[in-house]
């Protein structure tokens, strides 16, 4: 059990961090050798604001995994995101705000369904997730009738494409950052961050010591469909056009983010500093077989082998968690 | 509790028993169809019906035995998918079907050698999957290929209005049950679900069992993929996708517990005749198709509840 959270407070170095980050370096010196161009901070910088979605997202994935739950939703909640933005906005500059604020709004009663489906009803995450993932999706079929309406307004795709006057930081990558930190400041330094890890580490324990531990679990899953939707507004200024199919990608992405950064199935071990480096690896790895244009296929395959690979790595690195598993 | 009285839950009796409420549902459900809707009670429609539960049955009852085991299998979309493509991209027929079963072995094995080796299975095979369905999209990247005449001639023949790829789907969701409620297998199955530690400390072969559980959710959904060509005519890598969710519906409705070593792999036909009753009738009746998404989650969680009630109601 010496996984059971107070990550902050710990001096030896965490060896599923130092694995990630490794792997991470490794994967940003494949991407420097490679391509041309290939250590060049301006363009690294605006490919880690192009992935921004995918940081965010795993964010994310990453709590709800902390309180030893999974969300299979993420993929669609990001699709509707995007059509609900596009449709809202439509087009309009003044109309921004409210786009956002309606985005956002869908995106946490998602969360909210799925954590009280959770908590209360005692249903297995996988499955309440499964199903709110493909009631979503029905419902954003049936919203569009397979045909996205609206646009989005040229000011509102400034988010994904402008720097920061005078810097090389992309807008997105800053909101990535902000979220992060958010998160990990949360997690990392506040009560209620160890009270959750807590939580994951040992419900039972967390609630005979008076935290609510169903509260905590239906947070993670509120965090995490806000955390979609915002996902799904960085796409949609991204791309510029509604989809209904740019998030399937990313639930198997943000998992595999997560579980390469160290954060464990069985909860309350890892963070977003794990699933920080997590995000790296798949950013830098993927941009290397782009432009050694491969199919998008063979992505597919990588990502799912480097999954398969660090679960095995993190066993093996953690006796405690091998015994729970 | 249960737990004690039916420590295995896998008798003929106790599964016939516990399933008659699904049964009576199922039912009720097609009688109800059949009266309200005309063109659900024609010869056509009910053919069609058929063909389309071929491929779910297949595939929920290896999601059945893996589910029994205590695990879950993700990859089954996926695998459905890769055998539609090889058998679309191959010319030679016994050469298309053989290696159309062999990849879908090979992929249940993997899974089986992975989750053994200690990842979580639902990780296992949600990764296993991206890997399969990422090959399946390397050999035919768009839907299409030449599904060869024979095979199409063999998976559509028909016994008067019956598909014999229904009747075929059946005899294996027979067999399965056979082989878990009466074959030392499926006792070694059930126990090695039920209590696994327990299992392994006794000395049961529970690492033995887990390969054969995913190798054969694998082969099966790959005999899926067979049933799916008799339906489209054609290869394509993402056919298998809704099975996914389909499967788990199905198992889960079945009331085989998530945690393993619970319930009968016999209720999965009514579960799965419940499903594709309420897909028929969307489709008849002209509803906007988008509405079987909402329609399959809402399904799905409302009988986890009622489940989760029961057990709940169970314990003293």
């Amino acid at each position: 059990m010496t996984t059971a959270g107070l990550p902050a407070r710990r001096h030896r170095l965490d060896p599923h961090l130092a694995v990630s980050y490794a792997l991470a370096a490794v994967c940003l010196v494949l991407l420097g050798t490679t391509t041309s161009r290939g250590f060049d901070p301006d363009r690294i910088l605006g490919l880690l604001g192009n992935q921004a979605a995918l940081g965010i997202v795993a964010l994310g994935q990453t709590l709800v995994l902390l309180v030893r739950g999974l969300d299979l939703s993420v993929g669609s909640v990001i699709s509707l995101s995007t059509v609900v933005t596009a449709a809202v906005m439509d087009g309009n500059p003044d109309r921004i705000a409210v786009a956002v604020a309606a985005t956002v709004a869908l995106g946490a009663v998602v969360g909210l369904a799925n954590g009280l489906l959770v908590a209360y009803a005692g249903i297995a995450p996988l499955l309440v997730t499964l199903a709110v993932g493909t009631i979503v999706q029905g419902a954003t079929y049936v919203y569009t009738n397979g045909q996205p309406r609206g646009g989005i307004a040229g000011g509102f795709r400034g988010l994904a494409d402008d720097r920061i006057a005078g810097t090389p930081l992309p807008w997105s990558l800053l909101l990535w950052l902000g979220v992060w930190g958010i998160v990990a400041l949360t997690l990392y330094r506040t009560v209620a961050g160890r009270r959750y890890y807590a939580v994951g580490a040992n419900p039972r324990a967390a609630w005979l010591s008076g935290v609510p531990t169903t509260r905590h679990s239906v947070v993670a899953y509120i965090a995490s469909g806000v955390l979609a939707s915002v996902a799904g507004l960085h796409l949609a200024a991204y791309t510029g056009s509604p989809s209904l199919t740019v998030g399937t990608s990313y639930t198997l992405m943000s998992i595999a983010a997560a579980v390469i950064g160290g954060v464990a199935l069985t909860g309350g071990g890892g963070g977003p500093t794990g699933t920080f480096a997590g995000v790296l690896v798949l950013v830098f790895l993927g941009t290397v077989l782009e432009t050694m244009d491969v199919p998008a296929a063979v992505q597919l395959i990588v990502q799912g082998g480097v999954v398969i690979v660090m679960m095995l790595v993190n066993r093996r690195l953690d006796p405690a968690r091998r015994s729970r598993a | 509790m249960t737990v004690m009285r039916l420590p295995l839950g896998a008798s003929t009796r106790s599964s016939l028993r516990a399933g008659w409420g699904l049964w009576a549902l199922a039912v009720l459900t097609t009688a109800g169809a059949a009266i309200a809707l005309p063109a659900f009670r024609t010869p056509t429609s009910m053919t069609s019906l058929m063909a389309s539960l071929a491929p779910l049955l297949l595939v929920a009852t290896g999601q059945a035995v893996v589910v029994l085991l205590g695990g879950i299998d993700l990859s089954v979309g996926a695998v459905l998918g890769l055998a539609t493509v090889l058998v679309a991209t191959t010319e030679s027929v016994p050469v298309a079907v053989a290696l159309a079963l062999l990849a879908g072995l090979a992929a249940g094995a993997a899974n089986g050698l992975g989750v053994l080796a200690g990842v979580n299975p639902l990780i296992m095979t949600f990764a296993a999957g991206g890997i399969v369905q990422g090959i399946a999209l390397l050999r035919l990247s768009a839907p299409g290929g030449a599904v060869p005449g024979a095979v199409i001639d063999a998976v559509t023949w028909q016994a008067g209005t019956v598909p014999v790829a229904f009747m075929a789907a059946v005899g294996v969701l027979a067999l399965v049950w056979f082989a878990t409620t009466q074959a030392r297998w499926g006792r070694l199955l059930q126990a090695a679900g039920f209590a696994s530690d327990n299992a392994r400390r006794l000395g049961l072969p529970v690492g033995r069992v887990t390969l054969l559980a995913y190798s054969a959710a694998g082969l099966l959904a790959a005999f899926a993929g067979l049933a799916v060509i008799a339906r489209t005519y054609s290869g394509d890598a993402l056919s298998g996708t809704p099975f996914v969710l389909d499967s788990v519906t199905a198992v889960l409705v079945a009331g085989i517990a998530l945690t393993g070593g619970r319930g009968s792999v016999l209720a999965v036909l009514p579960a799965a005749v419940l499903l594709g009753v309420v897909d028929q009738v969307i489709r008849l009746t002209g509803t906007n198709t988008n509405y079987q998404f909402v329609l399959k989650g809402l399904i799905l969680i409302a009988a986890m509840w009622l489940y989760q009630a029961a057990r709940r109601r169970e314990r003293p």
